[in-house]
């Protein structure tokens, strides 16, 4: 009893660690990236000739860039484990304001891209499975070539061109519903395939064969032999496609003007606003070390196989 | 050794479809557009002009940008540098990728728990933001950008590695070359390397497009490369300024990428066919 207690235990405390090893490398990554830049603000100040010599050293002083870097280190250290982020160097205010602020649309539109990436991913090969012989199945193959072949950039901006500039049935910038359709299509492909072909090899199982013979209908083998099999595609892809539909969030943002997470970054890096960057940097790393390990642990408990 | 033979092997087993053919003929038109270059150029690419944001014309076939370039001739240069940036940035995931996961798997699990967390940590990070902050970190430029290109889509063959090789590592091969008392570096690299070669391949294949995408997302983003250069991204990024009076400025970067990469794309999953006809995902 012990010893399977143990069994189950140990790969999720493995898991769980090594998580957080990525979440502290994200963070110790983060900062020294900042560092890796030649010169500090101080210096791009000093430049823009807003700064006596007197002002920089007493400047430098008072964030602390006289110090040591580990001394730096640890002190930013304290500064993020309270959610403290500092200031944005550009704005004056706090970053955690501004993220809050950009989180909104960046989280609508991925949210709504990945509601509709799982609704089409998860819809699709679920009726291609129910009717093999219908169109069904060729949408699932048109959606997966779809998302093989078409990046979202392109397609974006080609969507603002048609849609916005020349048959002007969306604003040119602030528009929603068709960047999270772009992405929602993109995400259902990846989706789609893998599902795909998993409820097919899962159809040549015995125990679908025994559904059969048993009497059930398509509907009822499909809903409560194949799809529950196949599922566990879907959490094992859940993180990446989190992470992909925040990275498609960034460039959809731009292209479609939207003030996210995505703008603000982009804003931030042209504007040398570095500890706005390295915030994002976190907060959308540690999303995603997150949306990865809650993935792999779910996996764990619906296939018991994983691990042992 | 027996590595070109599984290759065509595996290339063949993929029939060339109609779609593969069309991809083919697409990269091939392409790398001729870059080999033949300014010879196929009707005018000077760098050329400014007073006649901005023309429209299509005997004299300028594709018109003029925002700033009087030939749009035509500037596509053209573009061909070459988009597929120079996206092979060098694919090329450098792949040495990093494939090198040091190949390295670490034969120096036994420490090393291996090591790298494969770095991987980890890179996929962790959206790789656009990644990469944004890698040029951040350093000078913007041609080859910042591959460099950080590259390291954003190495954990990309480093999966694929670790899979193939332990796949291979089963193998009864192996086993007999332990008998007689190979090392695991030497197994790894004299035998377990050229039988995962056709999956790097494969691989390279399908994130060459993704590269060229992503440097032209950066272009645009105005993180790539300096200004002038007409990469098909900062033809994107000027001429969507002015996408009401010039929108065959914007139209043409924006074809020519999405007919490049689709004809990439298609190449790559027909390989990837060929190679995997099981439908196993070896990695994503």
């Amino acid at each position: 009893m012990n010893d399977r207690l143990i069994q189950t235990l140990l790969p999720i405390g493995a898991d769980i660690l090594r998580s957080l090893m990525i979440a502290a490398g994200i963070v110790v990554f983060s900062f020294f990236l900042i560092r890796m830049i030649p010169g500090d603000i101080v210096d791009v100040m000093g430049i823009q000739g807003t700064l006596t010599y007197g002002q920089q050293d007493a400047m430098r002083e008072s964030l602390r860039l006289n110090e040591g870097w580990w001394s730096q280190f640890t002190a930013w250290l304290g500064m993020v484990a309270g959610g403290d982020f500092g200031v944005s160097l550009r704005y004056g205010t706090p970053i955690l304001d501004l993220l809050r602020v950009a989180l909104a649309p960046t989280l609508i539109l991925g949210a709504s891209a990945l509601g509709i990436g799982l609704t089409l991913g998860v819809g699709l090969p679920v009726l291609a499975c129910v009717f093999p012989k219908s169109i069904f199945v060729a949408l699932v193959q048109f959606i997966t070539l779809w998302s093989i072949v078409v990046p979202t950039f392109s397609i974006g901006i080609l969507c603002v061109i048609v849609f916005a500039v020349w048959l002007g049935w969306i604003p040119a910038i602030g528009n929603m519903v068709v960047p999270a359709v772009i992405l929602g299509m993109d995400t259902a492909g990846t989706l789609a395939k893998m599902l795909h072909e998993d409820m097919v090899d899962t159809e040549r199982a015995a125990f679908v064969r025994t559904a059969r013979a048993k009497g059930l209908s398509r509907w009822q083998i499909v809903l409560r032999h194949i799809l529950p099999n196949a599922l566990t595609v879907v959490v094992a892809l859940f993180g990446i496609l989190l992470a992909g539909a925040l990275t498609g969030a960034i460039t959809m943002e731009v292209v479609f003007g939207l003030p996210g997470l995505g703008t603000l970054t982009l804003q931030a890096i042209q504007g040398r606003d570095y500890p706005v960057v390295q915030a994002v940097v976190i907060w959308l790393g540690l999303t995603v070390v997150l949306a990865n390990l809650i993935s792999d642990l779910v996996q764990r408990s619906l296939d018991p196989r994983i691990g042992r | 050794m027996t590595v070109s033979v599984a290759y065509v092997v595996a290339v063949r087993r993929s029939r060339i479809s109609p779609l593969t053919a069309t991809g083919i003929a697409i990269v091939g038109t392409m790398i001729g557009v870059a080999l033949l270059g300014p010879l196929l150029s009707p005018h000077d690419p760098y050329q400014f002009s007073v006649r901005m944001n023309e429209g299509p014309s005997i004299d300028h076939w594709l018109g003029t940008d925002d700033q009087g370039h030939d749009v035509l001739s500037r596509l053209i240069a573009g061909t070459r540098l988009s597929l120079m940036f996206g092979a060098g940035a694919a090329l450098i995931a792949l040495g990093i990728g494939a090198a040091l996961s190949l390295m670490a798997l034969s120096l036994g699990r420490i090393v291996e728990t090591g790298v494969f967390s770095m991987f980890d940590l890179i996929r962790a990070l959206p790789g656009i933001l990644f990469a944004l902050a890698f040029v951040a970190a350093f000078e913007p430029g041609a080859f910042s950008v591959m460099l950080a290109l590259g390291v954003s889509f190495s954990p990309m063959f480093a999966m694929i590695t670790r899979a193939t090789w332990r796949q291979q590592m089963a193998r009864p091969y192996v086993a007999a070359a332990q008998v007689l008392g190979a090392s695991r570096l030497r197994i790894t690299i004299v035998h377990v390397l050229p039988n995962i070669i056709g999956a790097l391949i494969t691989q390279f294949a399908i994130i060459l497009p993704r590269c060229i995408v992503l440097e032209s997302v950066m272009s645009f983003l105005g993180l790539g490369v300096s200004p002038e250069t007409p990469t098909w991204g900062r033809m994107i990024a000027n001429a969507t300024q002015y996408t009401e009076a010039a929108p065959h400025a914007v139209l043409a970067p924006i074809i020519a990428l999405s007919v490049a990469t689709f004809g990439m794309a298609l190449i790559g999953d027909a390989l990837r066919r060929g190679f995997d006809p099981d439908r196993r995902r070896i990695a994503l």
